[in-house]
């Protein structure tokens, strides 16, 4: 269905909640429900099987408007509708659609905490990102937020680990010799079943998404590539690609094709860093060294052609800094070789080896129809085939031109998405390689004004760990009023958390890092 | 389905060189890219102070000479700086760069993070100024540039 027919689609499955509708951008269709009319929206959005929830934004209008906005995304291909739930600054509520769609959990406790809205009927309200001493009433995202009123308040020590008969809870982190970063998980154990499992996050919130409201449209751009380590390239992307849509200005297509480029090297990188850490909670401390021995030459690449190891610093608004010479292809070509053949050898290993698929084949299995309830993104919905990728579904920058194939899998288990990612780095290998013959001539960046003319728009990039979500809003000024940041992690941990009910507590490990969570992502 | 499908992997390593780089025994030559240290020529500058505005970490400071001949003096903070080269971007009159050389910044004390650029005149200027009374300091002992 084309994007039109999919919007008409929906105008018309929400004609009776509707309380107007307009349509912002070509692709997007905003529909003004009241608070009473969410469910019945969501359900028959969810009934028709039209596309996903992919975000829950909070929106403050601010001090005079008094009003708080609660915009519910959803996404069907390239096609975006948004419901949006006015309600008052103060003592605004709605619904819980956690019945319908148990991934908005984590979203409604954020909505919750940072705008003060209640949600009625959530099945888990305590905090998700706020710290415990965290004064109750003060809500960081509201615009008159004062931060001389979020004085830490005391709070009494959480209650001992109880156990009832031969059920126990074991807590894992903040600080774990096992887990390496900063989440606290509780999961409730039969022996050596899990029953029940709950996460809190938050420990290393930097409130990233405030701090751009005081920063000119520039400035953001940096702060919102340290959103992640590991992706920092697609957060820009996805936040120049927004900015520039606002703005109305066309990146030069060979600063497309560079930001593709990057973003293949980056994936490589990623992959082959989660592929490490797998192995390594898998117990396979060889291909762990192996693996990241070789990830060392597409890190050395990214810093060879753009000046830095990590956060690369290759977008600027309008385009990129960085141009891809002759020399600098000969060297990519030459490293992307080498990283085909070695993961070539890792899918050999990972699909053969005896020990190995002792722990993963058949292990967490997700059927289709599970990762749809639990609208997981990424590399994981493909391991279960669903094909989700926005680069496919709704191509941005440069993959109309450089256009990649999906890769998708059957059995769901975590050895299909060893799979699924090694398979996508020899698509990825592909793609870069062909960028790299047909690298369009031109300019490498345009002007972009210093102040975005005022508007609202979505921006959608396909990140390693699956859709990245960046809503973006201008008042015309020199800084932004809001940019809303859902990352992937935050999505897929709802299924996760569900799937490991019912395993051995030994496997939750190698499920979880089967995820490639990123706390970082998640503590924006 | 087989046994030990790394063995093979391992054997050969037995033969090989070790991938750890020998740093700081052998230091590898950095990419002609890097974004090291910053560095700004005065001559060139007309006070428009872009790169100040844009600098996501606050890390340079321009400070005004005199603004009807154009003398300015910069402080730039290393240790705030992120090295992302917006400001050599930001800048219409090409006075800033990153050097690839400086890049080992380690040091013991924080004050050799903070550097100033600037003609020789103008840093006494500056430092008179900030030192009241002090005497400046020898020709080629810039105040507080410990970086180098
Ligand atoms: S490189 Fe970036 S952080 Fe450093 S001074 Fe320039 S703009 Fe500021
Ligand atoms: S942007 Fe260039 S010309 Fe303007 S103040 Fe900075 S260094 Fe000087």
């Amino acid at each position: 269905m084309t994007t039109e027919s999919l919007l008409q689609q929906a105008e018309s499955l929400l004609a009776t909640m509707s309380r107007g509708s307009t349509r912002p951008e070509t692709n997007r269709l905003d529909v003004v429900i009241e608070s009473s009319g969410l469910v019945p929206a969501v359900s028959a959005l969810k009934n028709a099987r039209w596309g996903y929830l992919t975000a829950l934004t909070g929106l403050d209008l601010g001090v005079e408007a008094g009003v708080v906005e609660a915009l519910y995304h959803f996404c069907s291909d390239a096609a975006v509708t948004t419901l949006r739930v006015r309600l008052p600054r103060i003592g605004g509520s709605v619904p819980s659609i956690y019945q319908l769609i148990p991934a908005v959990g984590f979203y409604e406790r954020e909505l919750a905490e940072m705008y003060g809205v209640t949600v009625t009927g959530m099945p888990d309200d305590s905090r998700l990102f706020l710290p415990d001493d965290w004064p109750v009433g003060v809500y960081p995202l509201l615009k008159d937020f004062d931060p001389q009123s979020a004085q830490p308040v005391k709070v009494p020590p959480p209650p001992r680990g109880s156990s009832t008969g031969e059920r126990f809870i074991i807590p894992i982190g903040p600080q774990h010799p096992a887990l390496k970063e900063p989440g606290h998980f509780e999961f409730t154990v039969d022996g050596e079943i899990v029953t029940a499992a709950r996460m809190r996050l938050g420990y290393v919130h930097r409130g990233i998404e405030k701090a751009v409201e005081q920063r000119n449209w520039i400035q953001s751009l940096y702060l919102l590539e340290r959103v992640c380590g590991i992706c920092s390239h697609t957060h820009s992307v996805a936040y120049c690609l927004g900015v520039e849509q606002l703005a109305q200005v066309e990146v030069p297509p060979r600063a497309q094709a560079i930001r593709e480029l990057i973003a293949g090297l980056e994936r490589i990188h990623s992959h082959l860093l989660w592929l490490g850490v797998a192995a390594h909670e898998a117990g396979f401390d060889t291909l762990f060294m192996y693996s990241w021995r070789d990830r060392e030459t597409v890190m050395d690449l990214l810093e060879t052609v753009s000046g830095n190891r990590v956060n690369y610093s290759a977008n600027i608004l309008g385009g990129v800094k960085i141009d891809i010479t002759a020399e600098f292809a000969e060297a990519i070509r030459r490293g992307i070789d080498y990283l085909e053949e070695r993961s070539r050898h890792y899918l050999d290993i990972v699909t053969t080896d005896t020990m190995f698929l002792q722990r993963t084949r058949g292990i967490g299995a997700m059927t289709r129809e599970q990762a749809e309830h639990f609208g997981v993104l990424g590399p994981l919905a493909r391991a279960s085939g669903i094909l989700r990728d926005v680069r496919v579904e709704a191509p941005y920058g440069a993959y109309t031109r450089f256009p990649i194939s999906a890769v998708t899998a059957q059995a769901g288990d975590l050895e299909a998405r060893f799979v699924v990612r090694l398979k996508e780095l020899f698509v990825t290998c592909n793609a870069i390689r062909t960028i790299l013959d047909n690298l369009p001539p031109g300019e490498l960046a345009v002007k972009v004004p210093r102040r975005i003319p005022a508007g609202e728009t979505i921006s959608r990039v396909e990140a390693p760990r699956g859709e990245l979500f960046y809503f973006i809003r201008s008042t015309g000024g020199d800084k932004p009023d809001r940019v809303k940041v859902r990352t992937p992690s935050l999505c897929n941990w709802t299924s996760v958390l569900h799937q490991a009910i019912g395993c051995q507590l030994a496997d939750v490990p190698l499920l979880l890092a089967g995820m490639d969570p990123c706390f970082s992502c998640n503590d924006r | 389905m087989k046994f030990g499908a790394m063995f093979v992997d391992v054997l050969r390593s037995v033969f090989t060189r070790p991938a750890t780089r020998l740093y700081p025994k052998v230091r590898t030559k950095a990419p002609a890219r890097l974004h090291g240290k910053l560095y700004w020529d005065p001559k060139l500058c007309t006070g428009c102070t872009l790169c100040v505005k844009d600098c996501p970490a606050d890390a340079i400071e321009l400070i005004t000479i005199d603004r009807a001949t154009k003398h300015f003096v910069m402080r730039y903070h290393a240790d705030r700086c992120t090295y992302c080269a917006q400001c050599v971007v930001s800048c219409r009159f090409k006075c800033l760069g990153m050097s690839n050389e400086g890049w080992e910044l380690a040091a013991l004390k924080k004050e050799a993070f903070t550097v100033e650029y600037g003609s020789e005149a103008d840093l006494a200027k500056l430092f008179a100024v900030e030192h009241p009374g002090e005497g400046i300091p020898p020709a080629g002992e810039k105040p507080a540039s410990a970086l180098e």
